[in-house]
């Protein structure tokens, strides 16, 4: 299990070191201008709409996983520690829930793809044509 | 009937779109141990090692009760209370939007910058926020709060009305305090944050002490005594805040002010700044605190009016009372935590304690010592 993990990690950070990028998917009917700002405001409850009105529902990776480390580094500007503190704050005021977790690209992929409200990120590699691709 | 709720409220659930629609349980967890270099010890700690005074165990249910109510409890059990449990919280909170909201029950009274997560040691890299601020005894309340936060452009901004009631145990006494009205604005603009506090409300205190000296004053000087009394006065209370975190490093600082004018109540002003640096996993930190509630005596002019034979009694009674309860310290706190896990941190503090009045009477205020705590903090 471990050398799985191991590999599976280096895996990751060698895909992300040649080409993959982290990629943010939304469903094909939603036709919503969404930047970086959006994106972040979504992750951290702050946004609870799109520009069209429709509600959004983010859907994140689990906490171990590289591509949530990377998101919440690269998108959210913060270590999935501090991410995991500021949930905590909101959580034990009721201000908010955090958003749910998925294990795995393909589980974000079918999330987004039935949903015009899920706002998802996987990597670029695994992006199909049931999702739309933002470009940030 | 009763029978028929439960596959209803199944399939109301099933039927939702959003993703958390059902029973949320979340907790928390403090374990902390401490002990104090001096015998004379130190908020509950002395010079051997105690493992309960710090700790917590906190559990939170919710419950959406419809689209836009949700159900709050916290129940929280202190080490300090032999982990006897309390509902910490219990309300009810109405969604008018999704920028405001109105929430009914027992709350966190929003007066400092930590207050909302002041019992979830995970949230803060403290082990305890600074007491000289944070200990106060209006720290929840019964009644309402209205929320709202929004975005001016990218400036965010929030801001919360609260209005009710609250009863604590202080110094050995109890407060007891009603027309509970508190305002706070707090706005974040990229790595800056800043909140203002104004509050209020109708205090009484009563403890033995300070009722048998009152009543002792009151045959001989009744508007001296009534003017020493704290009883139905107003209480004020203000606060700045300031922050500056860009998530590599930090620095922040609270500055407060509690008064009862009208009482032998002194004014404490109360500060702190830290700074800390997020290396990888590892924070290390430094706090500097202090509160002042060492001020000039009241009421003298009013001794001075009796004839001089009953000055020095009274003076006595006055400035014994006022003396009572006044205290004035500093203490600087070293620490470092460590994010463990992603719902696990590991801590530890050295502060430096620094009485700065010699008053034997002095009901809160403790001698110099060197407090040391480790803590592991967990959120589920």
């Amino acid at each position: 299990m471990l050398r799985k993990v191991t590999l599976a990690s280096m895996l990751l950070a060698f895909a992300s070191f040649v080409s993959a990028e982290l990629t943010i998917i939304v469903n094909p009917a939603n036709n919503s201008a969404i930047d970086d700002k959006t994106v972040q405001r979504i992750f951290l409850g702050k946004e609870k709409k799109f520009g069209d009105g429709t509600e959004t529902i983010p859907v994140n990776q689990v906490a171990d996983s590289a591509i949530r480390q990377s998101f919440d580094e690269n998108v959210l500007g913060r270590s999935s520690s501090q991410v995991s503190a500021y949930w905590s704050k909101l959580v034990f005021t009721g201000k908010g829930i955090p958003p749910k977790e998925v294990t795995s690209d393909a589980e974000v992929i079918d999330l987004v793809s039935k949903n015009p409200s899920v706002i998802g990120y996987v990597d670029s590699a695994s992006v199909t044509d049931a999702v739309k691709v933002v470009n940030l | 009937m009763k029978k028929y709720l439960l596959p209803i409220s199944l399939m109301a659930l099933s039927v939702s779109t959003a993703v958390n629609a059902d029973v949320r349980i979340n907790g928390f967890a403090n374990f902390t141990a401490g002990m104090t270099t001096d015998e004379s010890g130190l908020y509950g700690y002395d010079d051997s090692v105690d493992f309960s005074n710090g700790s917590l165990f906190a559990l939170q249910i919710s419950g959406d009760v419809n689209e836009n109510v949700t159900a709050t409890a916290q129940i929280v059990a202190r080490g300090a209370e032999n982990y006897e449990a309390e509902f910490e919280w219990a309300y009810l909170t109405y969604a008018i939007n999704d920028t405001s909201s109105i929430s009914a029950g027992r709350l966190r009274t929003p007066v400092f910058r930590y207050s909302s997560s002041l019992d979830v040691g995970y949230s803060y890299h403290w082990i305890t926020a600074p007491r000289s601020v944070y200990n106060v005894p209006f720290n929840n309340f019964n009644g309402v709060r209205y929320d709202y936060s929004s975005y001016l452009g990218d400036w965010e901004v929030a801001f919360q009305l609260s209005l009710g009631e609250y009863n604590e145990s202080v110094s050995g006494g109890s407060v007891e305090a009603d027309e509970l009205i508190n305002l706070s604005l707090e706005t974040t603009y990229e790595s800056f944050k800043a909140r203002i506090v104004a509050g209020r409300a109708n205090n009484s205190f009563s403890q033995v002490l300070v009722d048998g000296a009152i009543a002792n004053l009151a045959p001989l000087a009744p508007g001296l005594a009534d003017d020493l009394a704290l009883v139905d006065d107003q209480g004020v209370f203000l606060g700045l805040g300031l922050e500056y975190d860009n998530f590599d490093w930090f620095v922040s600082g609270e500055l407060t002010s509690v008064e009862t004018e009208d009482s032998f109540s002194p004014e404490d002003i109360a500060w702190y700044v830290t700074a800390g640096m997020r290396l990888g996993k590892w924070t290390p930190h430094l706090t500097y605190e202090t509160r002042d509630g060492n001020q000039d005596f009241k009421f003298l002019d009013q001794v001075a009016a009796f004839p001089p034979e009953f000055q020095p009694g009274l003076m006595q009674a006055v400035a014994g009372l006022q003396g009572f309860f006044m205290e004035e310290f500093s203490m600087i706190t070293v620490g470092l935590r460590y994010d463990f896990d992603t719902n696990v941190a590991l801590k530890a503090e050295v502060s430096r304690y620094d009485n700065k009045i010699d008053n034997p009477a002095d009901i809160n205020t403790a001698e110099d010592t060197t407090l040391i705590n480790i803590s592991v903090n967990y959120v589920f």
